[in-house]
């Protein structure tokens, strides 16, 4: 318990990831699946930031007689610098075709656009064929 | 060694950078597009087969480049060993064969001004998928994987039609917290032993501590990887993709796509985690009973589909079985045989979508039955659509019978006789689904009225490709001793 008190951090990296699986698993709402995809993205950026914090650290510039021991570890926040470019992109990949969806549907629930999907499944010209 | 120093890195980024240059050129030379793009895939092409003199199965055979010249562990390593040249050479060649396809099928699908997007985006797909085979860290790796997976989204949306937006927006809703997955994965893996680099994780891992987290961040690896290569119960996706896009991409999303990622698992297995490791030899088992599922399921509902391009998406799933439960074995023959079931798969399925393109092109027919009689009128693109079924169902001499024969002689070495039995079943079921396309296109007078009129195959442009692929699994079946001792030994390096 005392383990899981001093790594409240992790615990809150899992839950954010699990509050924004469900989200992209339960929700009808496009709109709100990408908000739990971004959930999920944030929840690993802030793990991985987690992982490179110190107290009291100071940035790793040599030089000026900063001690070495104190230096933080600058990889996590260089991969999360570039994690947070690539969801940009996704987001924005996905915005654009939700307009797109919208357009073309004129709604934004999954449950309506999968019973367009089955009525669309028959071709036309196949429904004499029983 | 001299100028093949360089080459790895000249693979990857001249058809990176020409994606990129791709909407300036348009602006001024529209027509030059296609040549082009064309272009910078052969040069890579040639350039991977060239490196064929230098990278030798062997401990040290392999090349590695540090991009800005730092050294690993602290840079980014590009290590271009004969299993990930192998598989370079499978992506340049089929990439380079959808590529000619395109042009006389997106002039006919996509409107003039989309033309330009069409290519940037294809080669984009190209050199990450490149990227994504070379390179030797594993944070690099997750890029690549993300510019894969954002270009083939926009790949199968492309033609903007309800369907294709529909499809390429339930990939990215499964592809995108896919790609989550693995970056937890690369976070976890770098919290215990803090480096990216493959070859250093490697001799870490090796050391033996912090097995749990260990094991939880392959789970998620392979959680990660096994919704790209559409993993059985994780495959929800690929249906709807690989048949709605333009037939090249399909070829490219079936035959390279998928492949890649199972090529990952294969890495992370191997080069990441180490075969000794006790994650994997745990995940490993797992993994097997799921893909030997998958090669049945796949198998059944290819059988059941009416859809020409459904079915051969469905039997994507099932061939995509084959090769991670070819890995999931870990023995020499088995790995040797999902590698390659990788080149097989690349070449005869990107055939198939090729074909089905070709069909599509002239008589816009998509339905099985439609195709009855087919071969009085597109003769070469039926034949060469029979070859490459040889080779799904692995009739000798073809490509297909020497990975499906290394396979089951991996499983009965290993003493798993139940997944010999598997492969056996998954190829009676192609058998099923291909012989009865073979029937109707070859044997069966056509209805009134579907293929009358003037008769025309598909022009040389797509019927070269077409048979380029066809061919090649001709060719890699009867000359396979050319490369297949040496994959062998390559893979007994890499175990």
């Amino acid at each position: 318990m005392t383990r899981l008190a001093e790594n409240f951090h992790y615990v809150g990296a899992v839950l954010l990831f699990c509050i924004g699986l469900y989200s992209v698993i339960m929700r009808p709402n496009i709109i709100k699946k990408l908000i739990g995809l971004n959930i999920m993205e944030t929840s690993v950026f802030f793990f991985l930031v987690s992982l490179g914090w110190k107290e009291g650290g100071i940035a790793p510039i040599y030089g000026g007689g900063a001690e070495p021991s104190r230096m933080v570890n600058p990889i996590p926040q260089a991969l999360i610098l570039t994690g947070i470019v690539v969801a940009v992109s996704t987001t924005a990949v996905a915005l654009a075709l939700v307009i797109l969806l919208y357009r073309q549907y004129g709604t934004l629930d999954v449950d309506r656009l999968m019973r367009e999907e089955e009525l669309e499944a028959v071709p036309p010209g196949r429904e004499g064929e029983g | 060694m001299g100028a093949y120093r360089h080459f790895p890195i000249l693979i990857i980024a001249v058809p990176l950078v020409t994606a990129v240059l791709m909407p300036a050129l348009s602006y001024r030379a529209r027509r030059a597009c296609m040549p082009v793009a064309a272009a910078a895939l052969a040069s890579s092409t040639v350039l991977t087969l060239l490196l064929y003199r230098v990278v030798k199965p062997a401990a040290d055979g392999y090349l590695s480049y540090h991009l800005g010249g730092w050294e690993p562990p602290w840079g980014i390593e590009i290590r271009v060993d004969f299993t990930g040249l192998f598989m370079l050479t499978i992506v340049c060649c089929v990439s380079l064969a959808a590529l000619v396809y395109s042009r006389r099928y997106v002039e006919h699908e996509l409107e003039e001004g989309k033309l330009f997007a069409y290519y940037s985006l294809f080669l984009l797909l190209s050199a990450s998928m490149l990227g994504f085979t070379a390179t030797g860290d594993i944070f690099n790796m997750f890029v690549f994987m993300e510019i894969l997976a954002l270009s083939s989204y926009a790949l199968v949306a492309v033609t903007g039609r309800r369907d294709a937006v529909r499809a390429a927006f339930k990939y990215l809703l499964m592809g995108a917290p896919s790609s989550i997955m693995v970056l937890f994965a690369i976070a976890l893996l770098y919290s215990v032993t803090g480096s990216l680099n493959m070859a250093d994780l490697k001799g870490i891992v090796a050391q033996g501590a912090y097995s749990r987290v260990l094991f939880a961040s392959l789970v998620f690896f392979v959680m990660g990887f096994g919704v790209k290569a559409a993993l059985f119960p994780l495959h929800g996706w690929l249906p709807d993709a690989h048949s709605i896009a333009p037939s090249p991409i399909s070829a490219m999303l079936s035959g390279l796509v998928v492949e890649v990622a199972a090529f990952a698992i294969l890495r992370v297995f191997f080069s990441v985690f180490g075969a000794g490791a006790s994650a994997v030899s745990g995940t490993a088992e797992a993994l097997g009973v799921i893909a030997a599922a998958g090669v049945l399921y796949g198998g059944v509902m290819a059988v059941m589909q009416k859809d020409f391009k459904m079915m051969v998406a469905y039997s994507t799933i099932s061939h995509i079985g084959y090769i991670i439960l070819g890995i999931s074995i870990m023995n020499e023959q088995a790995v040797t045989g999902a590698l390659y079931h990788l080149l097989d798969h690349g070449l005869a399925k990107g055939c198939f979508f090729l074909c089905a393109g070709a069909v599509i092109y002239r008589r816009g027919y998509r339905r099985i039955d439609q195709l009855k009689g087919a071969a009085r009128q597109m003769p070469w693109t039926c034949a060469a659509f029979s070859l490459a079924a040889m080779s799904v169902i692995g009739i000798p001499p073809t490509a297909g019978f020497i990975s499906k024969w290394y396979l089951i002689w991996g499983s009965v070495a290993g003493g798993r006789y139940l997944y010999a039995a598997v492969y056996l079943t998954g190829s009676i079921l192609a058998a099923v689904y291909c012989l009865r396309l073979i029937y109707y296109m070859f044997f069966v007078a056509p209805p009134e009225g579907s293929w009358e009129g003037e008769g025309k195959d598909a022009p040389p442009s797509m019927l070269i490709p077409i048979w380029v692929l066809s061919l090649g699994t001709l060719v890699m079946g009867v000359f396979s001793f050319v490369i297949i001792n040496r994959l062998q030994e390559a893979v007994g390096w890499l175990l």
